[in-house]
């Protein structure tokens, strides 16, 4: 019985992913990941959702995973047990949980209308990082909370201040499941369609978006626009830019664990 | 730190490399907070507006959905009732297949084989939404039509079926930790008085690990009701209140998906609904995980006294 559902499992994950090499085989070449969309299916690229997934990634990751980690070691090693800081701390807990279409709705009154962005990339970002945040609080204070206790007490022993402790010791022991932890929210973010759609993002734009306040244009988006067109020469897109953005994923994900080798310490 | 760093005195809590630590941890919490409060803030708000005009009795007593009719009707409950019937669809596909394959995970695979089984459950949590979508109204809807072909081209069945995959990672890895928490002396006694191992794992492990695997599935039904993207690209969006799951489905977040927010101007009323239906969805989704992290903690402090032989 637990072999069948291994089984199952797996093979969902080999028809997904053999599904979209088949059908996307056609239209996988250079010109596709560079061309803008196009009318006619066949001539049809990804080029601009590329760059504008490229942008809000590195925006998301600028943004939302100094401003997350931070938070994090603030409430795990810092704060004051107040009651404030107990409700920010189920605030976020509670805000991991919430679909990220609840955060498109909330994106488009508090930055595309309340700030006056508009339907932009810079709009798209700081959405994306409202949803980021808490989830990369929760990971990082899984992390920290993982650090053996011992470890701080040993360094203070040793007359080390707080900041000394956290920098030196408490940090270093946590960074491999931190940089999971921020990975995980950050693929995420890439992945999300639905907060982007709420937004206003274009599905149809010519040129590719070169700064942030460009129109908001990504691959979740682009999928979601050419997957609900019947016709036959938009699926292989659709399928072609699913492997564009899987593709985004795995570099993402190499990036961030070139150095997991290194860093493989443990401790009992 | 070396003898260096404490003549130069970086241990005092005064020097200024500490303080700064201090500053900037504060300041990047405080934001966080702040960023957290305007959504949650932005979304009552236009809730509570939204309840200026349409009376709460309205929305939540109100047995028709349709912002935009000529009589239109502002009764959330028709959307509620598809947002429940897609999670309770895909949770009850997804739960037997996700608790077999962690029950598998913890007492069956060996090292090799749970290696690549935990690759592919974290590669399945890894894809997006909208691939998901993509594939269930292009191979899964044609592939069920063949076989049943009174199913529509928008059909619940699809979504619950794709739906159920999506969540199945979320149900493999909680059930998981959910099953440590079950000493293993439990599976060694009961082996050692003679039952068989299955016997065991069937009687007395998954048993005492129920309240556990009970909050695991809470916490996947809450992630089968806030999907957007799957459920929109493959249930469509009818206009009328449906209940039949072969045709499509309207819930919660395909009606958000499909309202084309960004053309709706603001502060008219059915910018006002898509708040009021976010709310609900924010709500419904928080209390759901609350409970699950709830029972997912009571799991880990252990319950036998559930177990009977």
């Amino acid at each position: 019985m637990g072999v069948a559902a291994a089984l199952v499992t797996m093979s969902a994950l080999i028809l997904l992913t053999g599904v979209l090499l088949v059908e996307a085989r056609e239209v996988l070449d250079w010109r596709f990941f560079l061309d803008p969309p196009s009318r006619v299916a066949a001539e049809g690229g990804v080029g601009p959702a590329v760059a504008g997934s490229l942008w809000l990634t590195f925006l998301v990751a600028a943004i939302a995973v100094p401003l997350g980690v931070g938070t994090a070691v603030y409430l795990a090693e810092y704060a004051p047990p107040t009651r404030l800081v107990k409700a920010v701390e189920s605030v976020l807990t509670n805000l991991a949980g919430v679909p990220s279409v609840v955060y498109g709705i909330a994106g488009l009154a508090l930055f595309v209308r309340g700030l006056g962005l508009g339907p932009s990339i810079l709009a798209g970002a700081l959405t994306l990082t409202a949803l980021t945040v808490p989830l990369v609080v929760v990971n990082c204070r899984k992390a920290l909370q993982a650090v053996p206790d011992e470890f701080r007490w040993a360094a203070f022993g040793l007359g080390a201040s707080r900041w000394q402790v956290v920098r030196d010791q408490v940090l270093p022991a946590a960074a491999p499941a931190l940089l999971a932890g921020c990975c995980a929210a950050l693929l995420r973010a890439v992945g999300a369609a639905a907060p982007l759609l709420m937004l206003g993002a274009v599905s149809f734009t010519t040129f590719a978006p070169g700064s942030p306040n460009d129109p908001l244009t990504a691959l979740p988006t682009q999928i979601f626009a050419w997957a609900a067109r019947p016709r036959e020469g938009f699926l292989a897109l659709a399928a072609g830019a699913s492997v564009a953005l899987l593709l985004l994923m795995a570099a993402m994900h190499l990036v961030l664990f070139a150095h997991r080798r290194r860093q493989k310490g443990t401790w009992s | 730190m070396t003898a260096t760093a404490l003549s130069r005195g970086a241990g005092n809590p005064r020097s200024p490399g500490e303080r700064f630590g201090k500053h900037v941890l504060f300041t990047c919490a405080a934001l966080s907070a702040l960023l957290g409060a305007a959504v949650i803030v932005v979304v009552a708000l236009e809730t509570v507006r939204f309840f200026g005009r349409v009376s709460p009795a309205r929305f939540f007593g109100g047995l028709t959905w349709a912002p935009l009719a000529e009589e239109p009707g502002f009764g959330v409950l028709p959307l509620i009732a598809g947002t429940a019937q897609i999670a309770a669809g895909a949770t009850f596909l997804a739960l037997p297949v996700g608790l077999l394959t962690a029950v598998f995970l913890r007492y069956y695979a060996g090292g090799r084989t749970a290696s690549v089984l935990n690759a592919v459950v974290t590669l399945l949590a890894c894809i997006p939404a909208v691939v998901y979508g993509y594939f269930a109204l292009n191979y899964v809807t044609p592939a069920i039509r063949s076989v049943w072909p009174g199913v529509e081209g928008f059909n619940g069945i699809s979504a619950c079926l794709v739906v159920g995959l999506m969540i199945l990672p979320t149900i493999v890895l909680l059930s998981r930790e959910a099953l440590g928490a079950v000493p293993n002396s439990l599976l060694e006694e009961g082996v050692a008085l003679g039952a068989t191992r299955r016997r065991v794992l069937v009687r007395l492990v998954v048993p005492a690990a129920a309240v556990g695997i009970a909050g695991s599935v809470v916490m996947a039904a809450a992630r089968a009701v806030g999907e957007t993207m799957i459920v929109t690209l493959a249930a469509g969006n009818p206009t009328g209140p449906t209940w039949n799951p072969l045709e499509g489905v309207r819930t919660l977040t395909t009606f958000l998906a499909q309202a084309s927010l960004g053309d709706i101007p603001t502060g008219s009323i059915e910018y006002g609904a898509c708040f009021a239906v976010a709310a609900v969805l924010f709500l419904l989704t928080c209390g759901m995980h609350a409970a699950g992290r709830a029972l997912m903690a009571r799991g880990q402090r252990g319950t036998l006294g559930a177990v009977r032989l």
